[in-house]
């Protein structure tokens, strides 16, 4: 047994452990990450690390002319010709669509007819290296022409009539909702405070290091493709393999070797893994396909641009009362995550206050700039950014601190929010409280030097999804857990380890629900062919969609171990508690065995232990049985249960070059039961770090005509562990008793906080409140000289 | 993303490399660590059908001090050993800061210090304070060798006096003055692996009286076609007492002096105020740290 985190608080004396469900062994530790010693030593095998027998090489060709064009001619004869290519490929020879979101799939492998951004594929080619492949896509010669690229959300709707993006939306709206609890007008005539302001975020990718990398081998004798791939999802990537190569799922298999991040961006299919799939077909040997930075930039689909209008009223005591939201999303060129996203931001106004009345019009706009889809805390980051820092606003307009109007609002456990959804448990008043406490806001704020200044933002996200729009309600996870005398513990389930950790907590949930150690478990994810189900990691869904598997699988196993052992040992099965690779009765001493040896005994006699446990989210819509009447909300955004957290940043602001450094950062998060705490810190901190990437330094940038500007790591700036501050992640204690072993969340509601947070601090620092991201040093000092030139005003000092 | 076919040659002594250098003309570039010229070659900026290393020839390498007469900094010497140099640290602080800030240290460990000149890339972090130190260059070919001082070496954005059959070989920096000190500073949206936006050298000197300058050199990197040797400076502060007022009217005629363009990196009036803020602040810097020699 590894040592107990020193932070674990949890009080494990004064009851009997069959009495406590908190009393743990395995959930809890801080254990190293299972995949930690081969990714520390560089031994981790990445898809493009893995060589084939007779595996040659794809690329694809790219529209580096215009951002939108229809495609007149692709002329593929010299690049034949060229020695060394073995097959080319163009998107009229696999145009079936493809999309994560069934209702709005708009993709193809590679253009079909027209290109709608920047750097869309138009063709690719097989050959038996990359540096061929590269000449022979030089040697494509694509007749384009050119159409008026729209590269805005407000003039794409404008000129809709004049230029269609999508023959199918004639409106360049990908789609639109509207989301009305309540009586938002009549609650505004009732307020006594009422703000209204307009923000708007930037265009940031995830950054994760590993580019996108397909191997794909299929066996012309059998009619068998295997794809190896880095990827988040790959259930739905088999899925849309299936779609697009039109064979059937049984007869396509998907692995993933390590994957290097994902942060949403490998959560759908990825031109890679179609085109290494058609070549290989076509060729009848496994072709790579590894994308470079740049094929990155242009097709990983990052975070919404939301150009968004607000308005929030409060009551005369600082009770919001009304909440009208209207978001206007740049979805880019394609469909993609956008119609999830888009209702996602408009749930997010529900949560972590309570509000009364809420109305959001929501609308994704198609444009010709890169396809937006999920990033870490999707749809949650560009509310949250807006309302935390209105709050601070409308906190000062009353006079009161920020934490006391958020104290005031933050909601409770067992919330209904009136759109229906459902929070059986939350701490965020304690993250609040600690982050407070812990960083001495309420001494800080407003009273530090001019340049310095402390900011307070709270947040919250969903812990796994209720994804109403999937094609059926199988479980959602499946986890199958077997037990033997040769391998001991294995879990079998299709989940993704893309470096978030979740074979690291399976093995501890297993372990902990079969009451053995983490370190006797192995963990098999990653595969479709030997796993059991399981919809992909996003959505913060795993820990506890698996924990929920896991448990129930354990069930089964642990009856038949304490069958045996009542037998054995001569007393009650049901007396029987299985912990710490023992088993033994709760109430007399002198009843006890060990695991090892009841399993052997079982296996002796009966054979091998297997069972499988399953997951499906909870629905909070449906047909009232009385009335007959459908029961609306709570559709998209709703989740079993939610994480919350808070943070505090220290910022300094060098008023004379506009650089704002991060200096200290306090947080406070409520994850419930933290299966290993120093896995929740890596990724608090991580979170951090990534929105903080967003709020001061990322964006992705483009020419008049849409062409990227900065599509490498030069200048697209992430922060470096240079900018990285003083780190205090606090994890408040926390117990869900509705989720499996207590789990929530952490990997994104932690990003949530960060924009508000660090623009509150910037105003409290200089004075000046920014209601766009990322806040660059032009900003700022652009800002400060109108600030300075408006105190100066008529010279008498009275701001005029 | 792929280079061209090239042929590689590796010579050991000076000699072969200028008969290389000589033979090859246009046709080879050369390779003095590659972290720009490799980029070059896999954007295809440049193919060259041959490369010749001289990284190989100890003649060309290194770093010699030699009391009262200054400096010689060998052409291959990597930034990582500029870097970390004591002795550079001690006497020409403003360089070894700078070499610091290259890239990343994967960067600095490959790449050399002849490398970042030859470059001749506007924002390249080492021919700011080279030039403030008064650094010449040793241009060397199997003809003799030519010495011009580094801001004439460097006519362009990426150009160089370099004729066919040369090597640039050596820096020579001039032993310090007595009481002078050097610093450098950059701005850029973040603190490692950047590309400045605006970089600074300033060299000051003082007289005995620890309050006149004597002599002083502010070079700007990153707002001209090639680093920037301020007139207006020198003219304002050389023989004045320091004080504040002359350090705002010396960054505002630096102001004066720097073309900036805009570019990804940022705004021609964003650099135009980094030019006085840095400007500002290295005076201050600079004054301070000679007082103290």
């Amino acid at each position: 047994m590894g040592a107990w985190d020193q932070r674990e608080n949890y009080v494990r004396e004064g009851k009997p452990s069959y009495l406590d469900e908190r009393r743990f062994t395995q959930v809890g530790r801080s254990v190293p990450r299972i995949d930690g010693p081969a990714k520390a030593k560089g031994e981790a095998v990445y898809t493009a690390d893995m060589v084939l027998p007779g595996m040659v090489y794809g690329k694809i060709k790219r529209c580096k002319e215009y951002a939108h064009a229809n495609i007149k001619k692709i002329d593929c004869s010299k690049a034949l010709a060229l020695p060394g290519v073995l097959a080319v490929l163009t998107g009229d020879e696999a145009p079936n669509k493809w999309g994560i979101v069934p209702a709005s799939a708009n993709e193809t492998a590679l253009a079909v007819g027209k290109v709608r951004f920047y750097g869309e594929g138009v063709a690719a080619v097989a050959a038996i290296d990359e540096e061929t492949a590269e000449a022979a896509c030089d040697l494509i010669e694509v007749e384009y022409e050119p159409l008026p690229a729209l590269l805005d959300p407000f003039e794409s709707m404008a000129r809709a009539g004049e230029v269609n993006i999508h023959e199918n939306a004639p409106d360049n709206i990908l789609h639109k909702g509207d989301q009305i609890y309540g009586d938002v007008d009549k609650a505004f005539e009732k307020c006594e405070y009422i703000l209204e302001k307009e923000f708007k975020t930037g265009r940031p990718q995830h950054g994760y290091i590993e580019p996108m990398s397909a191997v794909a081998s299929y066996d012309t004798q059998n009619g068998l493709l295997h794809l190896w791939a880095s990827s988040q999802v790959p259930h739905y990537l088999h899925r849309q393999m299936s779609i697009v190569l039109e064979m059937p799922m049984s007869k396509i298999r998907v692995t993933l070797p390590a994957v290097g991040g994902g942060f949403g961006g490998k959560g759908e299919a990825a031109a890679s893994e179609f085109v290494a799939c058609l070549l290989s077909r076509k060729i009848g040997r496994p072709v790579k396909v590894t994308f470079e930075r740049a094929d990155v930039f242009y097709t990983s689909k990052g975070r919404h641009p939301c150009y968004m209008k607000w308005k929030i009223g409060l009551d005369k005591d600082g009770y919001i009362q009304a909440v009208d939201f209207d978001n206007t999303m740049d979805k880019g060129a394609y469909a993609g995550w956008g119609v999830v996203v888009m209702f996602y931001t408009a749930s997010m106004v529900h949560l972590p206050y309570k509000v009364p009345n809420a109305r959001s019009l929501v609308r994704n706009v198609y444009t010709n700039l890169p396809t937006t889809g999920a990033m870490r805390g999707l749809g949650g980051v560009q509310p949250r950014f807006a309302m935390e820092c209105m709050l601070d606003e409308l906190a000062e307009m009353m006079g009161i601190s920020p934490y006391e109007l958020k104290m005031k609002n933050a909601i409770d456990s067992g919330y209904t929010a009136i759109n229906n959804m459902y929070v059986p448990h939350t701490e965020y008043k304690k993250c609040l409280q600690t982050a407070v406490e812990k960083s001495g806001y309420l001494e800080k704020h407003g009273k530090l030097p001019f340049g310095k200044g402390i900011g307070l933002a709270g947040g919250y996200y969903i812990s796994g999804t209720a994804y109403t729009l999937y094609q059926s309600y199988k479980p959602h996870t499946s986890v199958t857990l077997k037990v033997d005398t040769e391998g001991g513990v294995t879990v079998l389930c299709a989940a993704a380890e893309i470096g978030q950790g979740c074979n690291t907590v399976m093995a501890q949930m297993a372990a902990e629900a079969l009451g053995v150690h983490y370190e006797d478990v192995h963990v098999q994810t990653g595969d479709t062919e030997i796993g059991s189900f399981d919809l992909g990691s996003f959505a913060s869904r795993l820990t506890y969609a698996s924990g929920y598997a896991i448990n129930e699988a354990a069930r089964e196993i642990n009856f038949k171990l304490r069958e045996m052992a009542g037998g054995l040992l001569g007393c009650r099965a049901d007396h029987l508690e299985i912990k710490d690779r023992m088993i033994y009765s709760m109430f007399e001493p002198k009843f006890k065995i060990e695991w090892a040896t009841v399993v052997q005994k079982y296996v002796n006699s009966v054979g091998a232990l297997s069972a499988v446990g399953h997951f499906s989210p909870p629905r909070r819509k449906g047909i009232d049985i009385i009335t007959g009447n459908r029961i609306q909300g709570a559709n998209i955004g709703h989740s079993p249960t939610f994480g919350f957290s808070c943070q505090i940043h220290e910022v300094e602001v060098d008023v004379e070059t506009g650089r704002v450094y991060v200096k200290k950062v306090t947080e406070a998060g409520d994850c419930g039961t933290a299966v290993n705490p120093m896995s929740v810190d890596g990724q608090v901190e991580g979170s951090i770090m990534f929105n903080m990437g967003a709020c001061l330094y990322e964006d992705m940038k483009f020419d008049a005509k849409g062409k990227h500007l900065n599509p490498n790591f030069h200048d697209y700036k992430c922060p470096t562990f240079m900018e990285m501050p003083d780190m205090d992640t606090n994890i408040v204690d926390s117990y869900d008793p509705t989720a499996p072993f207590g789990v929530k969340e952490t990997g994104e509601g932690a990003v949530q906080p960060t924009f508000p947070a660090i623009t509150n601090a910037i105003y409290d620092a200089i004075g000046v409140r920014f209601y766009q991201v990322p806040i660059t040093p032009e900003m700022i000092l652009k800002a400060l000289k109108e600030k300075k030139e408006k105190e100066a005003g008529c010279g008498c000092g009275c701001g005029a | 993303m792929f280079m061209n076919n090239f042929e590689y040659f590796a010579p050991k002594t000076p000699g072969e490399a200028f008969e290389l250098v000589g033979r090859l003309g246009k046709k080879a570039k050369i390779l003095a660590g590659g972290t720009d010229l490799v980029i070059l070659m896999k954007d295809k900026i440049v193919s060259p059908e041959c490369l010749i290393d001289i990284t190989n020839i100890e003649e060309f390498e290194g770093i010699k001090y030699e009391p009262g007469k200054g400096m010689v900094i060998g052409a291959t010497t990597k930034n990582s050993e500029v870097q970390y140099s004591e002795i550079v640290k001690e006497k020409y602080y403003a360089l070894a800061y700078a070499a610091g800030e290259i890239g990343s240290s994967q960067v600095r460990h490959m790449g050399t210090i002849g490398g970042n000149s030859c470059n001749a890339s506007p924002s390249g972090e080492t021919p700011t304070p080279l030039v403030a130190l008064g650094a010449k260059v040793i241009v060397s070919s199997a003809a003799g060798d030519r010495e011009m001082p580094l801001e004439d070496f460097i006519t362009g954005v990426r150009r160089i006096d370099l004729k066919e059959g040369e090597i640039l070989t050596k820096f020579v920096l001039p032993e310090p003055a007595p009481k002078s000190a050097s610093r450098y500073a950059y701005m850029g949206a973040r603190d490692a692996n950047e590309i400045d936006c605006v970089n600074m050298a300033v060299n000051i000197e003082l007289e005995a009286d620890n309050q006149t300058v004597k002599s002083v050199r502010l070079v700007m990197g990153s707002v001209f076609v090639r680093p920037l040797v301020s007139a207006a400076v020198p003219a304002l502060l050389n023989g004045k007492k320091f004080s504040d007022e002359l350090v705002e009217k010396a960054a505002e005629a630096a102001q004066g002096e720097a073309k900036p363009i805009t570019d990804i990196r940022a705004s021609e009036e964003y650099r135009h105020t980094i030019v006085g803020v840095l400007a500002r602040r290295l005076l201050k810097e600079a004054f301070a740290a000679a007082q103290e020699v």
